[in-house]
């Protein structure tokens, strides 16, 4: 694109803006007018194209109000009945029961665990203080050693 | 949501510009009937609970889409690449100037200077020749604009387009119209 082409570009200044949108909305009218002149089988087949749409939209609307009343009377004859109408306080007590369940026997678990735990170390404990060797002998580096070559031995 | 009678009236008052924007596209006036008639019954079917201001800008997309639907369908059976890209021609008319030619068209609104030399359906019949020959994104945004009457935003909505693409094929659009009307010695 040279120099002089692009200053003959169109801008969007509002004076040729509006001229333009003039100038659009005549052609656009001119192109309007012939429209309207359509020969009549094409006026023909836009009427019943037309009639085929408004035809399809009442079987739409039909079908979309059944659906509508089917559900309807499904909810409120079956045995979902109740849950269409409002919840009452058992009924959302009964709904929170399993929450309630499921964080108590977290609760046990856990307490479960930690005595175990404990029942662990206390009889660790217990058998290093019942023994002839005290407890200190165990941090002896010599020691270590000679347990460590009498389990090779072994 | 739009009754029957509403439905009805809208699509009345768009059948005939729709059909004459999609045989601008397809160049088909059997084909464009049935994008049209295809375009009808998916806004009934589909957006009936819409209502009826919605009507318009819906219907335009469904529209445009059902083309370009019609397009890949084409595209697939022929294997033939219908390219939607603006070809821009190099300009031959080096010295013509939009401004001057729409200043002129300006002062003449209204009148029927053409008739001297051009009846009335030669000229309504160049412009519909002229618009047609626009390239298709162009000729688009044109339409929507102008015969639709629909503002950039919602143009460049049905378009899938900035705004700012919008004005620009609006403008070259008027750009290329006007120097074509003008070759025809047509003002308007």
């Amino acid at each position: 694109m040279t120099t002089t082409d692009r200053t003959r570009m169109p801008t969007h200044s509002p004076d040729l803006d509006g001229m333009q949108a003039r100038f659009g909305v005549r052609v656009a009218a001119l192109l309007g007018e012939r429209a309207n002149a359509a020969p009549a089988d094409i006026s023909e087949r836009l009427r019943f194209a037309r009639e085929q749409a408004v035809a399809r939209g009442q079987a739409a609307r039909r079908e979309q109000k059944l659906a509508t009343a089917a559900a309807a009377t499904v909810v409120g004859r079956g045995p979902s009945a109740v849950l269409a109408q409002r919840p009452g306080w058992w009924v959302k007590l009964a709904s929170a029961m399993p929450l309630a369940m499921l964080v108590c026997g977290l609760v046990v678990i856990d307490r479960l665990h930690d005595r175990a735990q404990i029942a662990a170390t206390a009889e660790v404990d217990a058998a290093l203080l019942s023994d002839d060797l005290p407890p200190t002998a165990y941090s002896d580096p010599g020691f270590a050693e000679f347990l460590k070559a009498q389990h090779e031995q072994q | 949501m739009a009754s029957d009678k509403e439905l009805s009236d809208f699509l009345k008052s768009v059948e005939k510009r729709a059909f004459k924007r999609t045989a601008f596209a397809v160049r088909d006036d059997d084909a464009a009937l049935d994008i049209v008639q295809d375009a009808m019954i998916r806004l009934a079917e589909k957006y009936i609970d819409r209502p009826p201001a919605e009507l318009p800008l819906l219907f335009q997309r469904i529209l445009s889409n059902a083309t370009m639907d019609f397009f890949r369908r084409q595209k697939v059976r022929n294997a033939v690449v219908h390219n939607f890209s603006d070809f821009e021609g190099s300009d031959p008319d080096g010295e013509f100037d939009i401004l001057e030619m729409l200043d002129s068209q300006g002062t003449n609104l209204g009148t029927e200077s053409a008739s001297d030399s051009v009846s009335r359906d030669q000229i309504l019949a160049a412009i519909d020749r002229e618009v047609g020959e626009l390239p298709t994104r162009q000729r688009e945004a044109f339409l929507l604009r102008y015969w639709e009457e629909l503002d950039v935003a919602e143009t460049a909505s049905v378009m899938g387009c900035s705004e700012g693409s919008v004005k620009t094929h609006c403008s070259r659009a008027v750009h290329a119209l006007a120097k074509a009307l003008k070759a025809k010695g047509i003002s308007l």
